[in-house]
């Protein structure tokens, strides 16, 4: 079978956290990006734990290929760490991430998966850390006609045509079974993704990722029209009005309580 | 005229923050000079007329096939495809929610149209509607501009957002809308349903949440004995449950529990965005932290500066004692 794992390179949102935090994230003249040089960019975590979800298959003994590809303008060095982790083939189609809405993101891995010998199973991260839109899985769902399973904490084979897949919901774990071809998007509760071997991550560093443009694999430009357009970033202030309570531990709990029951809190 | 709609379905209810978005909706009508309207899909609960009324909504569409309810996605979206191809509204708005999170992206998928997820404010500027989003776990905003004629369908974080209903309740119409889903079959099979183990974080008056801070698995409990003391539920933030000291049922924040209790305690959290998104909506926050600089004293109404090792035990003991004074006087 063939599993077909969908990547984002985006800006590390630990880092974007800290300069938050720290008050100094900033955006640039254009309005809309973050450019502090100083964070890195890094393969999208939820997309790393598809990925993994995909070597788990593999390791349960599924003789499965998995083809990972990934859109922007160079996203080498997370299909790289995707081959060092295990992929047998990484690929790469160029296009500006700026000028890419969910529907044209979807076309072009859609079109990518159909022109390079369809999938049984798209694995996708449940949503990118940058945007938080998490409507690409859906997307590529339809176009290519393939039922969408979301929030995948386990993924496995039932047979050669059945995948079953654990999900995360309000109400607890639920289990479903589709039959493949589908789409299942993974989250954070399958846990750690594993990481290359010394030898592999050194092997990874000749490897090339395959490039096929929009045109190669049969887009026609309306087919890349977004839907929408970000026409502004901004950085959300908090207003603090926090009354802290100090004169030790005991203290400054009677004190909580105190003001709890006052505020009618408790 | 054109419509906003406000799409809901649910188990012999309205779905959850429907208010909230009737009245994210409402605004958005008056500024795109269109009519709020209620869809409900599968049975109409009772009490849904006079609940579209308060929140100003002119008309009901009611679509009362017994194959439109929670789990049944491909239904779902054919009868919104169905929908929306017969009246043509001007925006979808829909409460989100994990199932949300599947069905509007698909439907949109279906119809070509724009979709933007984690909405919180939306408007028309220049003819042209304009969605405001959280992203980076809500570190930034987006605005993001729609293009073209066709449905915007939106996600609406109703966490974030008050209901609030108009001065004077309406009537709306009430119709029936006919639809044709007998060929449809649901792809997912469920084979173990969800067992609602207990109460939900997100039904929570108090929770307690604990955070890396913590520093060792054990030293959960106390998260849970203060939690107790003060008549409410545990949680925790993300790097607990990817530890695997707690299960993912407890995870509050974007990708876990979205909750809105009225006094949540954040013990050794920093207060990241990501974990803000799942409880930024409670009324009151307490913050023990030993960083006098951490995030979470900028959303806290009030805040110990401390180890939380020794201030916890404290705030037990003091919770317990406030408990058994109120027991005495009653």
């Amino acid at each position: 079978m063939r599993i077909v794992v969908c990547v984002k390179e985006v800006l590390d949102p630990d880092a974007v956290n800290s300069f938050a935090v720290a008050g100094r994230l900033a955006i640039g003249d254009d309005g809309k990006s973050i450019t502090q040089s100083a964070i890195p960019r890094l393969m999208n975590g939820f997309d790393e734990q598809a990925l993994e979800a995909a070597l788990r298959l593999r390791d349960a003994g599924a003789s499965a290929s998995i083809a990972v590809v990934s859109i922007g303008s160079d996203p080498s060095n997370i299909l790289r760490h995707a081959w060092a982790l295990g992929a047998d083939q990484i690929a790469h189609v160029p296009a500006d991430p700026a000028t890419l809405d969910g529907h044209a993101s979807a076309a072009i891995l859609a079109a990518w998966i159909r022109s390079t010998g369809g999938a049984d199973l798209v694995l996708c991260g449940r949503q990118a850390s940058d945007d938080d839109q998490g409507v690409v899985p859906a997307l590529i769902g339809e176009r290519l006609g393939m039922p969408v399973v979301t929030i995948a904490r386990a993924v496995s084979l039932v047979g050669s045509d059945t995948v079953r897949v654990t999900r995360v919901t309000p109400d607890g774990d639920e289990g479903v079974e589709v039959s493949l071809p589908a789409v299942v998007t993974v989250s954070n509760e399958i846990g750690t993704p594993r990481y290359p071997t010394a030898a592999r991550k050194l092997q990874a560093r000749r490897a090339r990722p395959e490039v096929a443009t929009t045109v190669a694999i049969g887009l026609a430009a309306a087919e890349l029209a977004p839907r929408i357009h970000l026409v502004r970033q901004l950085v959300p202030s908090v207003h603090g009005r926090c009354e802290l309570l100090d004169g030790g531990p005991a203290a400054a709990a009677k004190a909580l309580v105190e003001r709890l029951a006052r505020d009618g809190a408790l | 005229m054109s419509t906003v709609w406000v799409c809901s379905w649910g188990a012999g209810a309205l779905a959850r923050g429907v208010e909230e978005t009737l009245s994210f909706g409402r605004r958005l009508a008056t500024a795109a000079g269109a009519e709020l309207g209620l869809l409900v899909l599968g049975a109409t609960p009772p009490g849904a007329a006079e609940l579209a009324g308060r929140y100003g909504a002119a008309t009901l569409d009611a679509v009362p096939d017994p194959k439109l309810a929670p789990g049944r996605p491909d239904a779902l979206v054919e009868a919104l495809a169905q929908a929306c191809r017969a009246r043509a509204p001007r925006a979808l708005l829909f409460p989100q929610s994990v199932e949300v999170r599947l069905v509007a992206p698909r439907l949109a998928g279906r119809l070509g149209a724009a979709v933007v997820m984690n909405a919180i404010d939306a408007t028309v500027e220049g003819g042209k509607l304009r969605v405001t989003a959280a992203a980076y776990g809500g570190d930034t905003h987006a605005v993001y501009e729609v293009v073209g004629d066709g449905p915007a369908i939106l996600g609406v974080s109703t966490m974030a957002l008050r209901a609030e209903p108009v001065a004077t309740p309406g009537t709306p119409a009430v119709q029936e809308l006919s639809l044709e889903l007998s060929p449809v079959e649901e792809r997912i099979r469920t084979v173990e349903p969800a067992k609602a183990e207990g109460p939900r974080l997100e039904d929570a008056a108090v929770i307690v949440a604990g955070g890396r801070g913590l520093g060792a698995r054990e030293h959960f409990a106390l998260v849970e004995q203060l939690a107790a003391a003060l008549g409410g539920m545990a949680g925790a933030s993300r790097p607990l449950v990817d530890e695997g000291w707690v299960d993912a049922s407890r995870q509050v924040g974007l990708t876990g529990r979205i909750t809105r209790p009225a006094l949540y305690v954040a013990v050794g959290i920093s207060g990241a965005s990501q974990h803000m998104a799942g409880c930024a909506a409670a009324k009151t926050i307490v913050a023990i932290n030993k960083d006098p600089d951490a995030a979470i004293f900028k959303h806290a109404r009030y805040g110990i500066v401390g180890d939380c090792h020794e201030i916890v035990p404290e705030l037990i003991r003091a919770a317990r004692e406030r408990r058994a004074e109120l027991e005495k006087e009653s």
